[in-house]
């Protein structure tokens, strides 16, 4: 076999035992990696109804068959485990030296079970496993974790840590690696900490094996120079991911105040511009050449990395206009743990829930200093309000009553990411169906919906252009397990993607081939929730009822009194599992599970779902 | 005819402005105004008329607000 490993790592943190296992051609061909890999695992080794937070659950941090190898924008890995927010299939994907050093250690992916008895920190160096103790670093920041470990063992080495969030099971806690990259947000860093795992430090010595490494060291150099080409050229980096901050604001789609409005006439003191105005540094993942992580100084002078997600939710949503302020709550995240989204829409929901009379308290829409404090007390879960703040927004609404779930931002506990989809269908079906619960890296549509359709329409163009993304960004980008920006935001050639997999693997796959694994992953994905939710229905894929309701309509603007309408949402989401080959309740039919190669998978949902 | 464009993103660096008022004769469409932009000629961009996606031929209005941005693909 080329261009895989051939072996995952499982390491046992109760017995502080470790395997090397091999998985087969036929495996690696049908699941790829990355997600693939991470839901296959999942799926076939926990038994449903597991706590998420105990040690039944595992962790796994799984690669592909293109990462770590010297070609644009490799250097990622999924981390996935079920999920302590939502109860589903959990993960998410963060740039890491983890995706290099993990490859040239030997293996695919890890899986780590069962829980320490004391902090651990798990040591990979090709074939040795270490477990070492923690302590010194139980209770600290992730900023401090991540120096104590390049102090032990240099810079090169791959690292993933949790902070104080991640330790204490803070739902939403991420995972955290380089100096300023978080990824699984679906709170795969309490998963970690529920299992006394700080951190997972990795060095690797072997070639990263490659059927023709030859012609892949050519063509990723030139095409590292390509993509930092195609940078400079259009000037993406000046102000990466935050120029929609300002298109946003424009077009009715940015969150404010929890959503509730669409724009704000001080946007611009938080938008790229002035981002990049403030800039004192620039960082990227490995292998990359189109850096994406603009630094500034925060209101207290730490170095904050910022994109437009943690600005526009940590930002407008909590009517926040100070960069530096911002700044700052995204460096007390980062630092914590926490999920920079799910923090920013669980603060706006609380300010929310104060303002709609459903809970009382001080705290208040543009207050930095009250959010700074919240972020620690949620971070430690600190009192009544940080443990009911820590356990997300759908948890904290249920807790409260008072109709406040209508207005907690989230799908399927997950909260939604910093577009306002108050009328626009399309996105808001991009959140409602994603397989993770409310995710903007599955399906990004609003561009295409705003400008290339009508917004009004619910037609399924939009079904449809929800699926296409999801296949490649959701699925491609997840399982060959590589970063979508090259492609995505310089219009680097979507075809480049099969060519690395093809090189690394000595097969020759086209960009169609691809597709049906997509379609099998997501199916697969799907028939694990249904394990866990066996009443499941459609109203699971439906966004947060606030966005349909008419008295939070703007009163001024391009959506003036516009606002989703449930009976045309509901034929948007029919258009969607119609051509998924989906029933009505959204589950995948007998005959759609068997064309992707799922027949046992079939059978055993039939006997939970009565497959149609 | 007074309309205000606003420039998104790069677009900033490659126009030399962020924001500022025009005036343009009646009957400017998105086409004769990019027409007149030529640094950002031929690069894939979005533009919207108060906030809403509008036809490359359709004319301008007095008040008009015209936003150009490059296409983003989300983060």
């Amino acid at each position: 076999m080329k261009g895989w490993n051939g072996h995952i790592l499982r390491v046992d943190l109760t017995s502080k035992t470790f395997k090397k296992e091999s998985f087969t051609e036929e495996f690696a061909q049908k699941w790829i990696g990355g997600r693939g890999f991470a839901v296959k695992f999942l799926y076939d080794e926990l038994e449903p109804g597991i706590d998420p937070l105990g040690p039944d659950n595992k962790f796994i941090v799984a690669l592909g068959p293109i990462a770590g190898i010297p070609a644009p924008n490799t250097g990622k890995a999924v981390v996935a485990g079920k999920s302590p927010m939502t109860g589903g299939y959990g993960d998410g994907n963060l740039g890491t030296r983890v995706a290099v050093q993990l490859r040239k250690a030997g293996y695919d992916a890890l899986i780590v079970e069962g829980k320490a008895d004391q902090p651990t920190m798990l040591h990979i160096e090709d074939d040795k496993v270490e477990f070492l103790p923690a302590d010194a670093v139980w209770g600290k920041g992730t900023f401090e974790t991540n120096d104590w470990i390049y102090a032990q063992y240099g810079k090169t080495v791959g690292v993933l840590n949790i902070g104080q969030a991640g330790e204490n099971m803070v739902r939403y806690a991420v995972v955290r690696s380089l100096e300023g990259r978080a990824g699984g947000r679906t709170g795969m860093g309490a998963v970690m900490g529920s299992k006394l795992l700080k951190a997972i430090v990795v060095k690797g010595t072997k070639p990263i094996p490659q059927a023709d490494p030859d012609a892949m060291k050519k063509a990723g150099q030139e095409d590292l120079k390509e993509v930092h080409r195609l940078d400079k050229e259009s000037g993406w980096s000046i102000q990466s991911t935050t120029s929609v901050l300002a298109w946003c604001n424009e077009v009715a789609a940015l969150p404010v105040r929890n959503f509730r409005k669409t724009s704000h006439p001080d946007a611009w003191k938080v938008d790229g511009e002035r981002l990049n105005d403030a800039r004192i540094a620039t960082y990227g993942c490995p292998n990359c050449t189109m850096r994406c992580g603009i630094t500034i100084h925060d209101d207290e002078g730490r170095e904050s990395e910022l994109d437009y997600e943690n600005i526009g939710l940590l930002g407008p949503n909590l009517e926040i206009f100070d960069l530096p302020q911002v700044g700052s709550l995204n460096y007390l995240c980062d630092d914590y743990g926490i999920d920079t989204m799910s923090g920013g829409c669980v603060l706006s929901f609380y300010a929310d829930a104060i303002d709609q009379g459903a809970v009382a308290g001080d705290y208040r829409f543009g207050d930095a200093e009250a959010s700074k404090k919240l972020l620690g007390m949620i971070a430690r879960r600190e009192g009544e309000i940080g443990d009911m703040l820590a356990e997300g927004s759908l948890r904290a609404a249920r807790k409260l009553g008072n109709g406040s779930e209508a207005y907690a931002m989230q799908v399927k506990g997950l909260e939604v990411a910093a577009y306002n989809c108050k009328f626009i269908p399309g996105m808001a079906l991009a959140f409602g169906v994603s397989p993770i619960g409310a995710h903007h890296k599955e399906s990004w549509i609003i561009t295409f919906e705003v400008s290339q359709t009508s917004r009004d329409s619910y037609g399924p163009e939009k079904a449809q252009k929800v699926i296409e993304l999801q296949r490649i960004r959701g699925g491609l980008f997840e399982y060959i397990v590589s970063c979508r920006f090259p492609w995505i935001e310089l219009g680097w050639d979507l075809e480049n993607y099969p060519k690395y997999f093809n090189l690394a693997s000595g097969l020759d796959w086209t960009l169609d081939d691809f597709w049906t694994i997509s379609d099998r992953i997501y199916a697969l994905i799907k028939l694990f929730w249904l394990r866990e939710y066996p009443q499941t229905d459609r109203k699971a894929d439906y966004p947060p009822a606030v966005w349909f309701d008419p008295t939070n309509a703007d009163t001024d603007g391009p959506i003036a009194g516009q606002v989703l309408e449930y009976d045309k949402y509901d034929g948007l989401l029919q258009h969607y599992y119609d051509i998924r080959g989906y029933d009505q309740r959204g589950i995948p039919t007998r005959a759609t599970l068997e064309k992707l190669g799922l027949d046992q998978e079939s059978q055993a949902a039939d006997k939970i779902a009565s497959l149609t | 005819m007074r309309i205000t464009v606003k420039l998104i993103g790069p677009f900033i660096q490659a126009l030399g402005f962020s924001e500022k008022k025009m005036n343009v004769p009646s009957g400017t469409t998105v086409d004769s105004l990019l027409g007149i932009m030529a640094a950002i000629r031929g690069r894939p961009k979005i533009v919207t008329r108060n906030g809403r996606a509008i036809a490359p031929g359709e004319e301008f209005q007095e008040g008009d607000r015209i936003v150009i941005s490059p296409i983003h693909s989300g983060g």
